[in-house]
């Protein structure tokens, strides 16, 4: 029987797993690099250099946990249909207003529950211009703080379950939900599993779906034969093929052989910094990443509570160890939904496509940020997510009693 | 200018070398693993904690390095053009036999130059009942103990001039061929370049090409859509479509981001040793891997010249960072070549493409074997090569006055 009980959490690595880092960066043994590689074969070798040695040298790792342990947090656990328990990790910040509405925030890969941090005073800030939120952000089982499975097969229905249950616990009935990266895929199974009845709308800033085929979606196939793509949308495309030519070696591997990668990403704190940092750079619009931000975000990856190489496994399990896409098994949901568009997400889709992730309410299109939106461009989010759940929004209203205003 | 002369070479890690190693393996920190797991999410934890557990306790590669110094190796500068010299190094041994056909092996990835070792003795021997072979095999460019090229852009038309160039110093104007994997690839290249006036032959035990379209390949690809494969072709296929579908991350990193990946095999002994063991294991027919073979195998990248990083690069340089594919740049040509089939081989495709590949004029289907075919049947290799080459045989006699037989 597990124990409900809601655990505050600090975060407290041990003096032991400090010190083994260090004498691990001490060992350090770099490859060469070819003349002029520039970004195009992977992470360049003057920055893993300099981000090695401030990792070493200069980054505070008792400091960023001191900042982190400032934030409210708390583990409990959540049992799973044919899985037992695992103990979550995550951050609950309630607004100052009651009816604030209750969102549910989830990052992906190579994200961690961090995304929330600067979005979390936006979102709970009481005002009589825009609405409240009061904000869960949990680490997903396997990333940051919560535990991992320990059993195959743990995929779209129990990552489903798991956030339920969560915010169930938290006595949230209903609620809304934003994601992006495996945030927004997971955010599709949550939705199909739990939509209406729990989840009231979703948004998300990263709208990626299959292909429409000329069996699920005709007329939207139809209009991909027919019609020419205007130049944003071909521009969109290119980069989304981009990604897909050279960006996914990642995917593939995580997909196919999380266990044989986990080995580098658990044993080398240099392979993880490479592995990780080619995609926040990548990834992000021009994000001015201090070396301080890029040592803590892998550093979490590095302390975290399964392991580095645990993370990875989300891919393996959603595509069926590579062999089939990671939305099997769900289907078109008519909760609400809304999409916020930045310009340098990796996959890009024509927005027309977006209506086959759901009833499409709310778009809003940016300027600046990339992937990592949250953490890239706070406001932006923020205000997209105040203007769909705001007074005279499309989702206004949409959680009984709890409209986000007092 | 490119000095030419000849070194002998004996590899010679520094104790510095081995003692990082050593520290590094002491504070190894392993992942978790999901449970009955298998080898279906990777290499099992079990099977590398006892190989860790090996390498920093047990084996012994100052044994394992005098063993290979045993072998007659050299290095020599070779001049590439737009690359300047790359110091190259190689096994070369030549029969007692005069007439021995000089031969040109070729390695791959995760491949190394030793695995010409178990054929070596065979292929040199002296006998009236089958040809005798001089046999050279070097360390590609970026592997073993040859340089790795600092520029970008070393591609098929680099790779084939370093062959070529090798062989042309060591007095061979004409020469036979034999690769797999990327050994097949490179072939494929060396003889659109050097084939007939150098390259006279050539063999692969990976057979391995573009898919026939209805351009290029009308009837095959006709008989594609129309004929039913045979059961032994269907399993085949299925291998391959395997391999594409779940064995081939490796493939794709290597092939787009090997810098990234690179940090982690330099620096992590067990990511690299996972990183190959995986290959080593799941691409072989059965091969009962001893503990000593596999950290051997994994020492040679570990130590290499070029360090762990640098042999990947020839998944980028060949497809074009992703973007293009390796067998572009090649096309048939009429040099006489032989394929041999080995059941457990990764990559499988009916043999009838194979004459999409060149001018088929051996082939030899096995019932053992898998992609390490000079390692894991060395016997079956060296057999076809000696039945190819021997009297009677369909490519007697190619190479001029070098029949394989003393008079």
């Amino acid at each position: 029987m597990t124990a409900n009980a809601e655990v505050p959490f600090t975060l407290s690595v041990s003096d032991a797993a400090i010190e083994l880092l260090q004498k691990k960066l001490d060992l350090v043994r770099f490859p060469d690099e070819l003349e002029n590689a520039g970004w195009d074969y992977g992470s360049p070798l003057t920055d893993i250099k300099r981000l090695v040695d401030h990792w070493r040298h200069n980054f505070d790792w008792r400091k960023s946990e001191a900042e982190i342990n400032k934030l409210p947090m708390f583990t409990r656990d959540i049992e799973i249909e044919g899985f037992g328990t695992l103990n979550i990790h995550y951050l609950h910040q309630r607004s100052e207003a009651e009816n604030a509405i209750p969102l549910l925030f989830v990052h992906g890969w190579p994200g961690h529950f961090l995304e929330v941090r600067k979005v979390l005073p936006l979102l709970t800030a009481k005002s009589g211009d825009h609405p409240s939120f009061h904000v869960v952000a949990l680490s997903l089982p396997g990333f940051g703080f919560s535990e991992a499975p320990k059993t195959p097969g743990f995929a779209g229905r129990q990552y489903a379950e798991v956030l339920n249950r969560l915010m169930l616990s938290l006595g949230y009935e209903e609620y809304i939900y934003q994601g992006g990266d495996w945030g927004h895929i997971l955010g599709v199974h949550a939705v199909h599993h739990y939509g209406h009845k729990h989840i009231k709308a979703w948004h998300t800033n990263m709208a990626f779906f299959r292909r429409p085929t000329f069996f699920r979606h005709p007329l939207l196939f139809l209009g991909l034969l027919a019609l020419p793509f205007s130049r944003t949308a071909k521009a969109d495309l290119q980069r989304t093929m981009k990604w897909s030519k050279s960006g996914i070696g990642y995917f593939i591997e995580q997909s196919t052989k999380p266990q044989t990668l986990g080995y580098s990403l658990a044993d080398s704190p240099v392979g993880l910094l490479a592995w990780i940092y080619e995609k926040l750079v990548s990834w992000s619009d021009n994000y001015p990443w201090t070396d301080d931000e890029v040592i803590e975000w892998i550093s979490v990856y590095w302390f975290s509570r399964a392991g580095p190489a645990a993370a990875g496994r989300i891919y393996y399990e959603m595509t069926g160890g590579g062999t089939h896409d990671t939305f099997e098994g769900t289907k078109w949901s008519s909760v609400p939904l809304g999409v916020s568009y930045f310009p340098a997400e990796i996959v890009h889709l024509p927005r027309s496509w977006s209506h086959m992730l759901g009833k499409l309410v709310f778009e809003s299109e940016h300027d600046k940020g990339g992937h990592f939106a949250s953490f890239e461009q706070p406001e932006s989010l923020v205000g997209d997510l105040r203007k769909m759940f705001g007074k005279g929004g499309p989702a206004y209203g949409v959680v009984s009693g709890k409209s986000g205003y007092d | 200018m490119a000095t030419n002369a000849e070194q002998p070479f004996k590899i010679s890690v520094p104790d510095a070398d081995i003692e990082l190693l050593r520290k590094k393996l002491e504070l190894v920190r392993f992942p978790d693993e999901v449970e009955n797991a298998g080898w279906d999410y990777g290499v099992p934890l079990a099977d590398i904690k006892r190989l860790v557990a090996h390498w920093k306790d047990t084996f012994d590669w100052r044994k394992s390095e005098a063993e290979i110094n045993q072998l007659p190796m050299f290095t020599r500068d070779i001049d590439i053009d737009g690359f300047g010299p790359l110091n190259i190094h190689y096994i070369h041994q030549k029969s007692e036999v005069e007439n021995a056909i000089p031969l040109l092996f070729v390695h791959g990835w995760p491949g190394d130059f030793l695995e010409v070792r178990k054929m070596l003795p065979m292929l040199t021997a002296k006998s009236v009942d089958h040809p005798s072979f001089h046999v050279v095999a070097l360390s590609l460019p970026g592997f073993g103990f040859s340089e790795a090229p600092k520029k970008r852009g070393f591609s098929g038309r680099q790779y084939a001039e370093v062959f070529n160039k090798l062989m042309l110093s060591l007095g061979y104007n004409e020469y036979a061929y034999q690769g797999g994997d990327w050994g097949h690839v490179l072939g494929l290249y060396a003889v659109d370049y050097y084939g007939k006036k150098h390259i006279k032959a050539w063999h692969t035990n990976m057979p391995a090409f573009r898919r026939p379209t209805l351009f290029t390949h009308p009837l095959l690809f006709l008989s594609m859509l129309t004929l039913p494969f045979r059961p032994s072709e269907k399993a085949a296929l299925q291998r391959t479509m395997n391999w594409r579908q779940t064995g081939s991350g490796y493939f794709h990193e290597q092939a787009t981001k090997p810098q990234t990946l690179g940090y982690s095999l330099a620096d992590s002994p067990v990511g690299l040793l996972a990183w190959i063991y995986e290959k080593l294991v799941g691409w072989s027919d059965d091969y009962p891997w001893t503990d000593d073979e596999v950290l051997e195998w994994i020492s040679i990248y570990w130590f290499s010249r070029a360090g762990p990083a640098a042999a990947g690069r020839i998944y980028y340089e060949m497809n074009n960072g992703g973007t293009g594919n390796a067998f572009e740049g090649a096309k048939w040509t009429s040099v006489p070549m032989g394929v041999s089939y080995f059941p457990g081989e990764v990559v499988r495709l009916p043999r009838s493409w194979s004459y999409t590949i060149g001018n088929v004029v051996f082939e030899s289907e096995h019932d053992k074997g898998g992609h390490f075919a000079a390692f894991e049947q060395p016997e079956k290799l060296a057999g076809d090569l000696r039945k190819m080459f021997g009297k009677g045989g369909p490519a007697y006699g190619v190479v001029t006055g070098k029949s394989g037989y003393d008079a």
